[in-house]
C-alpha cells in the first residue's frame, strides 16, 4: 500500500475501524514508513484533542422553548400564563432546583398534615372530659352529696364545685 | 419518531432531550457562536417533526438527526462567514482556578480559529469526527457523501490545521 493510501485510512485504523486484512496492511506500512509513522502520530493528536476540546452545556431552557414550539406548530393551545410543560420543566431543570422543589412540597405537606392533625385532636375531646364539663358533679363523684340539707356544709361544697351556669340554681 | 409521526408531542419533547447535545455540539463547534447554534439546532428539531410522518427508520437516529444539523450548518456556511473568534463564550469549568480557565479558553480560541481556516465541507468532516467522536461511516452518511470522501477532507483538514495547532500538540 502506498503512503498515500495509508494516510487516507489512519484515521479509520486509529479508531479501530479498518477490516482485519487492511489493518495488517496498515501495520506493516508503519512499521517501515517513518513518514508515514508521524502522520499517525499527528492523527492521534488530533483525536485526543477533539476528546479534550469542551463547548459551553446545550442552552438552558432549549428543550421548553422546543416543547412550546412544537405545540404552537401543531396548533395545540399552550396554557395561559405557562411557557413550558411540567414534564420537560422537570427533566431540563438542574439537581439542585429538583431537590429545593421536591423539599418545598415535602415541607408544604408536613406542615399541612400537623396543622390538620392538631385541629382534629382538639376538636375531638375525649367523652370523660366532655362528661366533666356536662356535669362536674358526676366527675367528682360527689353527686351523693345533692341529698344534703339547704345551708349545710355539703350543699355549699357542692355549689362551688358546681359550673357558672349552675350558680344562682 | 413513529409516535411523534401519530401526533405525539410528549415523545417529540423525549427525542429532543435525549439528542439536544449532539445537535447542540455539532452546529456550536461548525458555527462558533452560541445564538446562531442554538437556531440551528433547534431548526433541525422543528424540520424533524415536520418530517415525522414521511421517517422511515432506514438509519440510526443519531445519523439522521446529524445530517439534518450538518445539512442546516453547511447552507449557513454558504449565507454567512464564520464568526472570528473573540467572540466565543466562556466554557465554563468545574473549580478549575483561573490560570486554568485561561489555558482552557486560550485551547478553544485556537481551535476555533483553526477550524475557521478550513473550507465548510472539511470543517463539518473534523467537527463530526474528532469532535463528535463520529466513526468514519457515519460521518460519510451525516454528509451524504462516501467514505472515501470523507478519508480525503479528513486527510487535506489535518494537512491545513497540523501548522496551525502545533503548539497544542507539543503540549
Amino acid at each position: 500500500m502506498r503512503c498515500e493510501q495509508v494516510r487516507l485510512r489512519i484515521d479509520a485504523y486509529l479508531t479501530g475501524e479498518l477490516s482485519p486484512q487492511d489493518r495488517s496492511i496498515v501495520e506493516e506500512h508503519l512499521r517501515s514508513c517513518d513518514g508515514c509513522r508521524r502522520a499517525a502520530a499527528a492523527a492521534r493528536k488530533f483525536i485526543e484533542l477533539g476528546q479534550a476540546s469542551s463547548i459551553p452545556p446545550v442552552p438552558e431552557g432549549f428543550a421548553r422553548r422546543l416543547a412550546v414550539l412544537a405545540r404552537q406548530k401543531a396548533g395545540r393551545r399552550v396554557p395561559a400564563g405557562a411557557s413550558w410543560d411540567l414534564v420537560v420543566w422537570w427533566r431540563t431543570v438542574s439537581m439542585p432546583m429538583r431537590a429545593g422543589a421536591a423539599a418545598v412540597l415535602v415541607i408544604g405537606l408536613a406542615t399541612g398534615v400537623l396543622i390538620g392533625w392538631n385541629t382534629w385532636q382538639a376538636s375531638a375531646a375525649p367523652p370523660a372530659q366532655a362528661a366533666a364539663q356536662a356535669d362536674p358533679l358526676a366527675s367528682y363523684n360527689v353527686d351523693y352529696l345533692t341529698d344534703a340539707p339547704n345551708g349545710s356544709l355539703a350543699q355549699t361544697y357542692l355549689a362551688l364545685v358546681s359550673t357558672p351556669a349552675q350558680e344562682g340554681k | 419518531m413513529l409516535d411523534v409521526a401519530k401526533g405525539d408531542l410528549g415523545a417529540f419533547d423525549e427525542i429532543v432531550l435525549r439528542h439536544q447535545k449532539l445537535a447542540w455540539g455539532i452546529a456550536y463547534r461548525f458555527v462558533g457562536d452560541a445564538h446562531k447554534a442554538e437556531d440551528i439546532a433547534q431548526e433541525a428539531f422543528l424540520r424533524i417533526l415536520d418530517a415525522a410522518p414521511r421517517y422511515k427508520p432506514s438509519a440510526a437516529f443519531t445519523t439522521y438527526l446529524s445530517r439534518i444539523v450538518t445539512r442546516l450548518c453547511l447552507d449557513h456556511a454558504q449565507k454567512k462567514r464564520p464568526l472570528p473568534a473573540d467572540s466565543l463564550p466562556a466554557v465554563q469549568d468545574v473549580n478549575p482556578s483561573a490560570a486554568e480557565r485561561m489555558a482552557v479558553q486560550d485551547r478553544d480560541r485556537a481551535i476555533r480559529a483553526a477550524l475557521d481556516r478550513l473550507p465548510p465541507a472539511q470543517r463539518m468532516a473534523v467537527v463530526l469526527r474528532y469532535f463528535e467522536g463520529l466513526d468514519c461511516r457515519s460521518v460519510a452518511s451525516a454528509m451524504e457523501t462516501t467514505v472515501k470522501s470523507v478519508e480525503r477532507l479528513l486527510a487535506r483538514a489535518r494537512h491545513t490545521l497540523e501548522p496551525l495547532l502545533a503548539d497544542l500538540f507539543r503540549e
